[in-house]
């Protein structure tokens, strides 16, 4: 126990230093990377070798190492935490000195991570997350698992329920009943990956093109591609279908680009995908080259979300996000769980919203719905056809496609649509012709309520409810208004008749 | 202890017997005056370009361009005037409710119980006419905060205190 004696002010492991230097080159080439593009393309153009044996070089190349080493060694040896009756402290900063203090009621989630040189040199490195503003958030960046795993546990006692003992109870008994749940095999992770978004992907791929062009504009004029491109195609007779050919290709390209993309990408994020079960919640580890461990403790979830399409649907596949309040963006994204079959899906709902399938009645909305989604989708296919107006007569005939696409989107959403609320939950269902979610709220996380009515609505007598929990918000598009009322009246006395614990 | 007896929802507290206040009359003059600044200083910068460019084009064009703000400005006016009296609030015993919006009205409310912090700000123009802008903020970014401006000085002042004594009493 001596050396997890959290009591002491103590630094982190020592193997810290290599973690800050190995970040902050990699900063430093991540911001600098089109610079010394440009140089080395520079050498190349002028013809003459790199002369890497010039002191010049080799100075300045020893001079930023030794200044990233001793600012390495500066960070951490003024970076000191400790644990104080209720508050964990962190003392930080080489020039500017930063003392940070957390109560231990205030912490949310502790994660712990570990990315390639924390694997590389084996240690992790431990976050909190803490209620009210999100600055405060605090990561450490090299501790030995062990002693990770301990801190975790000891910043977690503290929180909120320590007052409840019954509960403190079931957070010890927790540790010790860790069994793995769900394993996600590596046939799985790949069917996962083809069964994708794969347009999503395209988009991706397609901004990430036009950014790099746009970095990298002044370097392909001086190779002359375009030159060397009309040259190719000059040919007179054979010039369009040139033309065509290489816009096939260049589209082809593309969606097998596109295709691997979102294929590596589910594979990487979810490499190894385990999930244990404890007696207070779930806990998730995945990844690649970043390693992440997700606490999700079942008191605290705001919304759960079951996602599905087609074609997973068809292979069994399904995914189950969730969703902590206070968690930023970027860490809620990760709160998933991918490749669960429909029993695995339906235990855990079962666990953490018991009873709810047996509950569930569902509701339609107004088939204002539909007309709404007309009214949008004709809007949309105005603003695509205003620079068609310009092109050849053919291009026209794009507008077949997406009339059918967009009336069988229309037509599978409202298919897909409906709300059911009882004394516990709240579930909504929304989809297109595609996907199809299905959200889950309990009653007492609700935050706020609102009802929203356009002048479209109004003459209809319709309304949107909008519930608010601390994470993301449900709607319930388009039902009768005095339907929409009762429900923000019931929501509103449940939340403010029973004042239990909602985070 | 442990209740689950059926809820009879009519018997329930309704939100829309609520008799809403309006927010002060004055507050519509800083929302003129903004709109008199945001569009005097368009106006301004497409009459400087005028004034220093040589572009033929730009001066056919520059009576068309001041037309189309003038009208965007009415039109935002309008709305401004229309919205201005749907602009409202109330209390309850539990909880806060805020309306507001013409083509596309929300009403929003936030019981008391899930309040994080409360603010108060006044801009320059606000300090002007004595009115205050109160802001009730709920845990988490999902947008179910609300900002309810115009209120006066004092009105603002009772309210905060009223709501941080619920606050402090939670606690």
């Amino acid at each position: 126990m001596s050396e997890n004696n959290f009591n002491i002010p103590s630094r982190q492991s020592a193997k810290g230093i290599i973690v800050f230097f190995g970040v902050s080159v990699y900063k430093v080439i991540k911001g600098l990377i089109i610079v010394i593009a440009a140089f080395f393309l520079k050498y190349f153009q002028s013809g003459e070798a790199l002369d890497i044996y010039n002191y010049k070089v080799i100075l300045s190349v020893a001079a930023f190492i030794l200044y990233f080493i001793i600012f390495a060694i500066l960070k951490y040896l003024n970076f000191k935490f400790y644990i104080n009756k209720d508050y964990f402290i962190l003392k930080q900063g080489i020039i500017n000195k930063e003392e940070t203090s957390i109560s231990k009621s205030k912490i949310q989630n502790v994660y712990i991570k570990q990315n390639v040189i924390q694997q590389l040199i084996n240690v992790v490195s431990l976050s909190i997350e803490t209620a009210g503003d999100d600055k405060t958030e605090i990561e450490i960046k090299a501790l030995s698992k062990p002693k990770a795993e301990a801190l975790k546990k000891q910043l977690l006692s503290g929180a909120k329920v320590e007052d409840n003992l019954e509960k403190k109870e079931n957070i010890k008994k927790s540790v010790e009943t860790t069994n793995v749940y769900y394993k996600a095999s590596f046939k799985k992770l790949l069917l996962e990956g083809i069964s994708e978004n794969h347009l999503k992907s395209l988009v991706f791929v397609l901004a990430f093109i036009f950014g790099l062009y746009n970095d990298f504009k002044e370097f392909i004029k001086q190779f002359k591609v375009t030159s060397r491109f009309n040259e190719y195609f000059e040919l007179d007779e054979q010039a369009l279908l040139g033309l065509i050919m290489f816009n096939v290709t260049l589209l082809i390209l593309l969606l097998i680009t596109s295709f691997l993309f979102s294929l590596i990408k589910t594979v990487v994020q979810n490499f190894n995908l385990t999930v244990y079960r404890k007696k207070d919640g779930l806990e998730i580890s995945k990844g690649l080259f970043n390693k992440i461990n997700l606490g999700l403790v079942s008191s605290r979830i705001q919304n759960t979300t079951i996602s599905t399409n087609k074609f997973k649907k068809a292979l069994g596949l399904y995914k189950l996000s969730f969703t902590q309040a206070m968690v930023n963006k970027k860490q809620q994204l990760k709160f998933n769980i991918i490749g669960l079959n429909k029993t695995q899906i339906n235990e855990l709902i079962n666990e953490f919203y018991s009873g709810v399938y047996t509950s569930i009645q569902k509701y339609k909305p107004n088939r204002y719905f539909i007309l709404k989604e007309i009214m949008v989708n004709i809007f949309l296919l105005l603003l695509i056809n205003i620079p068609i107006i310009f092109a050849p007569p053919l291009v026209f005939l794009i507008n077949i496609p997406l009339v059918i696409l967009f009336a069988a989107n229309t037509l599978y959403a409202y298919k897909k649509a409906y709300y059911s609320i009882d004394n516990k939950y709240i579930v909504v269902g929304t989809g297109k012709l595609i996907e199809t979610h299905t959200s889950f709220l309990e009653t007492h996380k609700v935050q706020a309520v609102k009802i929203k009515q356009t002048i479209f609505q109004k003459k209809r007598k319709l309304a949107t409810v909008k519930v608010y929990s601390a994470s993301k918000a449900i709607t319930i598009p388009h039902i009768e208004l005095n339907i929409a009322r009762d429900i923000k009246n019931f929501l509103l006395y449940k939340v403010e008749s029973e004042d239990r614990d909602w985070m | 202890m442990f209740s689950n007896s059926q809820i009879d929802i009519e018997t329930l507290p309704k939100v829309e017997a609520l008799e809403l206040k309006p927010i002060a009359k004055k507050y519509f003059t800083i929302i003129v005056i903004n709109l008199v600044i945001l569009y005097g200083i368009i106006i301004a910068v497409l009459s400087a370009v005028k004034y220093f460019t040589k572009k033929e084009g730009f001066h056919s064009i520059y009576w068309y361009l001041v037309a189309g703000v003038l009208i965007v400005f009415l039109a935002q006016f309008i709305l401004y005037k229309l919205g201005f009296k749907k602009r409202k609030y109330a209390l309850r015993e539990k909880d806060i409710t805020y309306s507001h919006g013409y083509l596309n009205n929300s009403s929003t409310t936030l019981p008391f119980n899930r309040i994080q912090h409360l603010e108060i700000s006044r801009s320059f123009l606000a300090r002007k006419f004595g009115l205050s802008t109160l802001k009730i903020f709920s845990a988490g970014e999902s947008g179910g905060d609300l900002s309810i401006s115009g209120l006066p000085k004092e009105v603002a002042d009772s309210q905060y205190a009223f709501l941080t004594n619920i606050l402090n009493e939670r606690e």
